[in-house]
């Protein structure tokens, strides 16, 4: 009896899995069916979830309409900049914080942790005025400084930090290392998987951010992926009223999602690191 | 001597690029919107100091009203969702099951999509005559629903969006709780006869509470900040029926111009998150002591 119900059980929670799986993998699924889907057959009626007739026609309508590259270069050089200045000035202040005495250390600290309370949409407005202000709005460097005065990565990286044996600081002295020495060839090293993890949380919301860069730039030039994808394949796109074209609006959400899902896949330890660091222990 | 000195200049150095990015474009601007606030600022012209007047207008505007009521309806759709789903998945995926790493891949996997794309895909799900939603929904007898022209059901469809979206979050920070639990502890409650249930509910429950509390407080303000995806489905309608606080303040500066204003709004939002976030210790401390 008792055994029966075990079995039972565990094939109740394996029902789970998979319900829960299909659930989640479905709208990827769906999206990435009807991208290869000429503009007859996608509004045909049942649906299916092979394309009859697979086309690249969206792919190359997305490509040859849009600037759709420009906005994808755009958002990647911006997230790619702004993670690297994030992990140098980042580890610096971490590096400071966690291992000297100094007047000021602790308040300085709180003060940078305060920001934790404060949402960043309160930023935006004065964000704003200011770009205006030297005439640095519509650039890529108005999409990469506000990232810089991050918390999360002071943060992480301080509290890593803390850990290192003071021995292994006390022996390069020893032999007669500085103290920038020592932060880039032993801290930043020993300190990668913390630098990673803070490398992709910054990569991945600089990359996927959208408000302040809806806000500060409106020429297409200089528009990044997310915001060039509401503007063009959202609900407020369509001219004068009409629905957007869903053929091309999956081929754009699915060229916008592969290098998210394949970075994801081959970093998945990082990023679930990443996650539960400023989460958990938060 | 000589060695003193340096030392007390050294991790100043070495604080001072990040001091600077710090106070420019996150502290400065923090503080800075409050005093925006306190002004009538179009983007021509010049700011009029009129102390809390864009307070005091905004809590007899009823646009704003509505936009906090829809932002609470919304977080009320959402927030117990994300939490339940989060950690039922999660106990899930922690249990010893063949394929449960695949699970938890696939669940986290739309979180790393942008926020805009997941608008678009969830936009044609649940389009009204060609989305698959309403397509399932037929075979049992339900007619199409206009989800997201519709003022009942756009808040709903935002919200399904939502959970799907963000679910494997709060999977991944309840899983971390969970293995932080000694396996010991469960052990030794199994040997004195306790089910499956009651090992539930008196040893993991209790012990996951801290994660419990961080998961929904940063659910809670997620939740309460949500904007791209309405701005990508609904953009607040129909007729306001998804404006939510945070795209009104959008609205406010950046298509009506009233800089001041919006800034009014974002500070609004700020003081509900403080009394949001005092509120859950409140009560999260008398559920403890009872």
């Amino acid at each position: 009896m008792k055994r029966k119900n075990k079995y039972f059980s565990k094939t109740i929670l394996y029902l789970l899995l998979i319900v829960f799986t299909v659930l989640a993998f479905a709208p990827i699924l769906w999206m990435t069916v009807s991208a290869f889907k000429p503009e007859g057959e996608i509004a045909s009626y049942p649906p299916t979830w092979v394309p009859q007739h697979p086309t690249l026609s969206n792919f190359s309508y997305v490509l040859e309409t849009f600037n759709f590259l420009r906005w994808t270069l755009n958002s990647f050089l911006a997230a790619i900049i702004a993670t690297i200045i994030v992990i140098l000035i980042d580890s610096m202040a971490a590096f400071s914080f966690a291992r000297f005495h100094f007047k000021g250390n602790a308040l300085l600290y709180a003060t940078v942790l305060s920001m934790l309370m404060v949402p960043i949409q309160v930023t935006i407005i004065p964000l704003y005025l200011m770009f205006a202000h030297v005439h640095l709005l519509n650039t890529i460097t108005s999409l990469i400084l506000p990232t810089t005065g991050n918390v999360t990565g002071v943060f992480i990286l301080r509290n890593f930090f803390r850990s290192v044996p003071q021995d292994l600081i006390d022996a390069a002295r020893i032999d007669g290392a500085g103290y920038l020495r020592i932060w880039w060839t032993i801290m930043l090293p020993i300190a990668r998987p913390s630098i990673s993890a803070v490398a992709i949380i910054t990569f991945i919301s600089n990359w996927t951010n959208f408000l302040w860069p809806l806000v500060s730039v409106n020429s297409d030039a200089s528009r990044t992926l997310p915001v060039g994808i509401a503007e063009f394949f959202g609900g407020q796109s369509g001219v004068s009223g009409s629905a957007p074209q869903y053929g091309p609006a999956m081929a754009a959400a699915l060229m916008a999602t592969i290098p998210a899902i394949v970075v994801f896949l081959l970093l998945q330890r990082y990023f679930v690191k990443g996650i539960t660091m400023t989460g958990i222990k938060g | 001597m000589k060695k003193n000195l340096r030392l007390s200049i050294i991790p100043y150095l070495f604080l001072i690029p990040y001091l600077f990015a710090f106070i420019a474009f996150r502290f400065g601007p923090s503080i800075a919107g409050f005093f925006v606030s306190l002004t009538r600022w179009n983007i021509v012209g010049t700011p009029k100091f009129i102390g809390f007047s864009n307070y005091f207008e905004l809590f007899g505007d009823p646009s704003f009203i509505t936009s906090l009521i829809n932002t609470l309806y919304f977080m009320a759709l959402t927030v117990p969702a994300l939490i339940v789903l989060g950690l039922l998945i999660a106990l899930l995926v922690d249990q010893n099951l063949k394929g449960r790493t695949v699970t938890r891949t696939f669940v986290f996997m739309p979180y790393v999509i942008m926020s805009t794309v997941v608008g678009v895909i969830w936009m044609w799900i649940f389009d009204t005559h060609f989305g698959i939603l309403n397509y399932y929904l037929s075979f049992f007898g339900i007619k199409p629903i206009a989800w997201l022209s519709s003022v009942n059901w756009a808040m709903p469809a935002v919200a399904i969006t939502t959970i799907w979206w963000t679910v494997g979050f709060n999977m991944i920070l309840f899983l971390a709780g969970l293995q932080d639990i000694p396996e010991e502890l469960k052990e030794a409650a199994r040997i004195d006869g306790a089910s499956n249930w009651q090992i539930f509910w008196n040893v993991t429950f209790p012990l996951l509470r801290p994660t419990t509390v961080v998961v929904l407080m940063l659910t809670l303000i997620n939740s309460f900040e949500v904007f791209d995806q309405v701005y990508v489905m609904t953009g607040g309608g129909p007729s306001m029926a998804t404006l939510t606080v945070i795209q009104y303040m959008y609205f406010q500066a950046f298509q009506y111009f009233r800089l001041g204003y919006g800034s009014a709004v974002a500070y609004v939002v700020f003081a509900f998150l403080i009394v949001l976030v005092l509120v859950e210790r409140q009560l999260l401390k008398k559920v403890g002591e009872s």
